[in-house]
C-alpha cells in the first residue's frame, strides 16, 4: 500500500481496499469539524494561570476557620451608622438606565 | 465489582471490563480475596531475634538481636522446591519448612556500642531511597538533675543517637547524637518522617529539630523550633543583648552551656522574661482569638480577664507533647501539662491537652483547639486521610483503611459514638492525634471493604496484643460472607499452659500472602508461625 505503516500482515487481506492513505503532495481537501463560540461572555483572562492548590483540604479549613475567628467584629453602633448610606432611594433604581 | 468469586473466572472478566476511574488499586486488591495466606507452619525454627516489620515495600524484614546491640535484615522471598514424583500436590517437604527458605539473610550490623542499646520500638524507613532509621541510646535517669533549660519531672537520656542505614547493604551513612535529652521513642512516639523530613521532639528541652535526609545520605538540621521559631532570632536577640536588663543577659549567655541556675529551680519560666518563641506565639494567637470575638472594648477587657489572664499561668505552663507534620510547611502540636506528658493516651483524659497548627515558614500558629473541641473533631471525622500526610513516593500506604475512605470503618466509629457521651468521645477520638508515623501495616489482608476481622485481637496497627488460644478468623465482607483464612498464633495444639500471660504480635507483608505471627510469653521463647499461599 505504500503507507508508512508498512505491509503489516492483516487478517482479510481485502478489507481496506478502498482506503486510501493521505498522499503528502495532495493534501485532502476535508478540514475536521471545528467549534467556534457565539460569544465572549466566558472568555478567561488572557493572564489565567491554573495550578493546583498547594495546601490540602484539611489546611485550607485551618486557615478559613481561623480568618472567621480572627475577623474583627464591628460593634453595633457601627451598624446603625452606616444603614442610611446603604439604602437607595426607589425612585433612583427605577430612572437608572439599563444596560 | 466483579460478578463471581472464582479467581479464573475474575480474571477472565478483567480482560474485558475496566475498571471505574481512579479506583485501579481497589480493584487490584479484590484478588486479594482470593489469594489468603491460608497455610501456617507452626512453630518455626528460627534465629533468636527480635523481628520488628517488613518495609513498606516489601523488599526487607528488619530484626534485632536479643541482646539489642545488632540490627539484622532479611530479604523475604518465596519458598522454592523441587519434587522428584510426578504429582508433588501434597504437603511441603521438610526442607522447606525451615526459616531461611521465607529469608535470607543479607547483613549485620552491630548498631550499639558501650552501655548503648538499640531502641527496637522505633524504626523508620524512606522508601525512596531504601534508608532506614534506627536509634540507639543509653538507659534514661528518672532523676535527672535539672539544669538550665531543661524541664523538671522529665528524665534525661545521657545519649540518644539516630542513625541513618542504607538499607541494601547496611552501611551507616549519618548519626545524629542528642545529649542530655529525653526523646519518646517507643513506637516512633516522639518523631515523625514525611518525605525526606524528620521532626524530633526534644520533651527535656522543648524543641522541635526538624532534618533533612538528603539523597547523599546526610542528616541535616533544618531547623529548631522552640527557644527561637526563626532562624535568625537568635543571632537577633544576641545582637540587641546590650539594651536587656543584665539578669536576662546572664540567662540569655548561659542558656547554651546549661548551667544550673541558682534560685526558683520549680518555675522554668520564671528564670527568664523572655516565654520560648513558640509559646509567644501561641500566647499572642489566643489573645488575639479572644480579642476578636468580642467588638465593644469593655466587654473585650472582661472577656480577656476571664479567658486568658485567667489561665494565663496554665498556657505558659503548657509543654509540647508530640509533633506530626500535616503537609511540608504546617505542623500539628500537642500541648499539655508536664505530669501527664507521658501518661498512655487511655489516662488523658484527666488532663487538658490542647492542638495548635504552626506553620514553620511564616513561623505563625494557625488554628488552636482544646482537646474536647467539636471543630477539630469534625475534621477529624471527615478528613481523616489528612491527618496521614503521604508523600508522592509511597503507594502502598495511601490505601490504608480509615474511617473517612471505608464505610465499614466509619460504621465502626459511629458504634464507638453512639456508645459513649460525646464529649468522652470526642477527647477518646482526638486522644489518637497527633498520628505516629509508618505506625499501620499496608497489608491488603487489613482493608476493612475486603476483610471482617476482630480488630481487638488483630489489627493494622502494630502493636502487641493480648493472645488468645483459638485462630483469627478473617471473613470477605462480600457476599457469601465467607471465612477466608485463619490466623492462629503459639503452637498448633495450644499451649499447655493456659494462664501464663501472652502476648502476640502480627509482621503481614505488605503486598505477598505471608504473615508471620510471634506470641511471646514471660519466661519461654517466643514461638513464631509463618501463614502464607501454599
Amino acid at each position: 500500500m505504500g503507507s508508512i505503516l508498512g505491509d503489516l500482515p492483516s487478517f482479510d487481506p481485502h478489507n481496506f481496499s478502498h482506503f486510501r492513505p493521505s498522499d503528502p503532495s495532495n493534501p485532502s481537501k476535508m478540514t475536521p469539524t471545528t467549534y467556534h463560540p457565539t460569544h465572549s461572555r466566558t472568555v478567561p483572562p488572557p493572564d489565567q494561570v491554573i495550578t493546583t492548590e498547594a495546601k490540602n483540604i484539611l489546611i485550607r479549613n485551618f486557615y478559613r476557620r481561623a480568618e472567621e475567628k480572627m475577623r474583627p467584629k464591628r460593634a453595633a453602633s457601627e451598624f446603625l451608622a452606616q444603614e442610611p448610606g446603604c439604602k437607595q432611594p426607589r425612585a433612583s433604581m427605577t430612572t437608572s438606565d439599563t444596560p | 465489582m466483579f460478578r463471581s468469586s472464582n479467581v479464573a473466572a475474575r480474571i477472565f472478566e478483567r480482560q474485558i471490563r475496566t475498571p471505574a476511574p481512579g479506583t485501579s488499586v481497589h480493584c487490584a486488591r479484590l484478588f486479594y480475596e482470593n489469594l489468603v495466606p491460608s497455610h501456617t507452619i507452626y512453630d518455626i525454627e528460627c534465629p533468636d531475634h527480635s523481628f520488628r516489620k517488613f518495609t513498606e515495600d516489601g523488599h526487607y524484614l528488619i530484626s534485632f538481636s536479643r541482646n539489642n546491640q545488632d540490627l539484622i535484615v532479611y530479604r523475604p522471598r518465596w519458598p522454592s522446591f523441587c519434587c522428584k514424583e510426578e504429582n508433588c500436590m501434597h504437603d511441603l517437604p521438610q526442607k522447606a519448612k525451615r526459616f531461611d527458605s521465607f529469608f535470607t539473610e543479607l547483613y549485620s550490623v552491630s548498631l550499639a556500642s558501650n552501655n548503648e542499646l538499640i531502641c527496637k520500638d522505633f524504626f523508620l524507613y524512606l522508601g525512596s531511597n531504601h534508608f532506614g532509621v534506627f536509634v540507639t541510646s543509653t538507659a534514661p535517669l528518672h532523676d535527672a538533675p535539672s539544669s538550665g533549660e531543661a524541664v523538671p519531672g522529665i528524665p534525661s537520656i545521657d545519649n540518644i543517637t539516630f542513625h541513618l542505614l542504607r538499607l541494601e547493604d547496611g552501611d551507616v551513612l549519618d548519626k545524629k547524637v542528642f545529649h542530655n535529652d529525653f526523646i519518646n521513642l517507643s513506637h516512633n512516639m516522639g518523631v515523625f518522617l514525611y518525605d525526606d523530613l524528620l521532626a524530633i521532639v526534644s520533651l527535656r528541652f522543648q524543641t522541635i529539630h526538624i532534618l533533612q535526609i538528603r539523597d547523599s545520605g546526610n542528616l541535616v538540621d533544618v531547623r529548631a523550633i522552640g527557644k527561637f521559631c526563626r532562624e535568625d532570632d537568635e543571632l537577633f536577640l544576641n545582637s540587641n543583648a546590650q539594651y536587656m536588663p543584665v539578669s536576662d543577659q546572664s540567662q540569655l549567655h548561659h542558656s547554651e552551656n546549661h548551667v544550673e541556675t541558682h534560685a526558683h529551680q520549680n518555675q522554668l519560666y520564671q528564670n527568664s522574661s523572655f516565654l520560648s518563641g513558640i509559646k509567644q506565639r501561641l500566647l499572642s494567637f489566643i489573645f488575639r482569638a479572644v480579642w476578636n470575638q468580642e467588638s465593644d472594648d469593655i466587654l473585650r477587657v472582661q472577656s480577656l480577664k476571664k479567658k486568658f489572664y485567667f489561665h494565663f499561668q496554665d498556657y505558659v505552663d503548657l509543654i509540647i507533647w508530640k509533633v506530626q507534620f500535616l503537609d511540608r510547611h504546617h505542623l500539628l502540636i500537642k500541648f499539655g501539662s508536664v505530669d501527664g506528658g507521658l501518661l498512655v493516651s487511655r489516662n488523658a483524659d484527666q488532663h487538658h491537652a490542647f492542638f495548635a497548627v504552626y506553620n514553620m515558614e511564616t513561623t505563625e500558629i494557625v488554628a488552636f483547639y482544646q482537646n474536647s473541641a467539636e471543630e477539630l473533631y469534625l475534621f477529624f471525622e471527615m478528613f481523616c486521610d489528612h491527618f496521614h500526610p503521604q508523600s508522592r513516593n509511597s503507594l502502598h500506604m495511601n490505601f490504608i483503611s480509615s474511617h473517612s475512605n471505608n464505610i465499614y470503618a466509619f460504621e465502626q466509629l459511629r458504634g464507638i459514638k453512639k456508645k459513649a457521651t460525646f464529649t468522652q468521645f470526642v477527647k477518646k477520638m482526638l486522644g489518637s492525634l497527633p498520628f505516629s508515623c509508618q505506625s499501620q501495616s499496608p497489608s491488603p489482608y487489613f482493608d476493612q471493604s475486603l476483610f471482617r476481622y476482630d480488630e481487638k485481637l488483630i489489627s493494622a496497627i502494630d502493636r502487641h496484643r493480648q493472645s488468645t488460644d483459638h485462630p483469627i478468623k478473617f471473613i470477605t465482607r462480600r457476599q457469601p460472607c465467607t471465612l477466608k483464612f485463619k490466623i492462629k498464633t503459639g503452637p498448633e495444639a495450644g499451649s499447655a499452659d493456659g494462664r501464663t500471660k501472652k502476648i502476640s504480635s502480627f509482621l503481614f507483608h505488605p503486598f505477598l500472602p505471608l504473615a508471620l505471627s510471634i506470641q511471646q510469653t514471660l519466661f519461654s521463647q517466643p514461638s513464631i508461625n509463618i501463614h502464607f499461599r501454599k
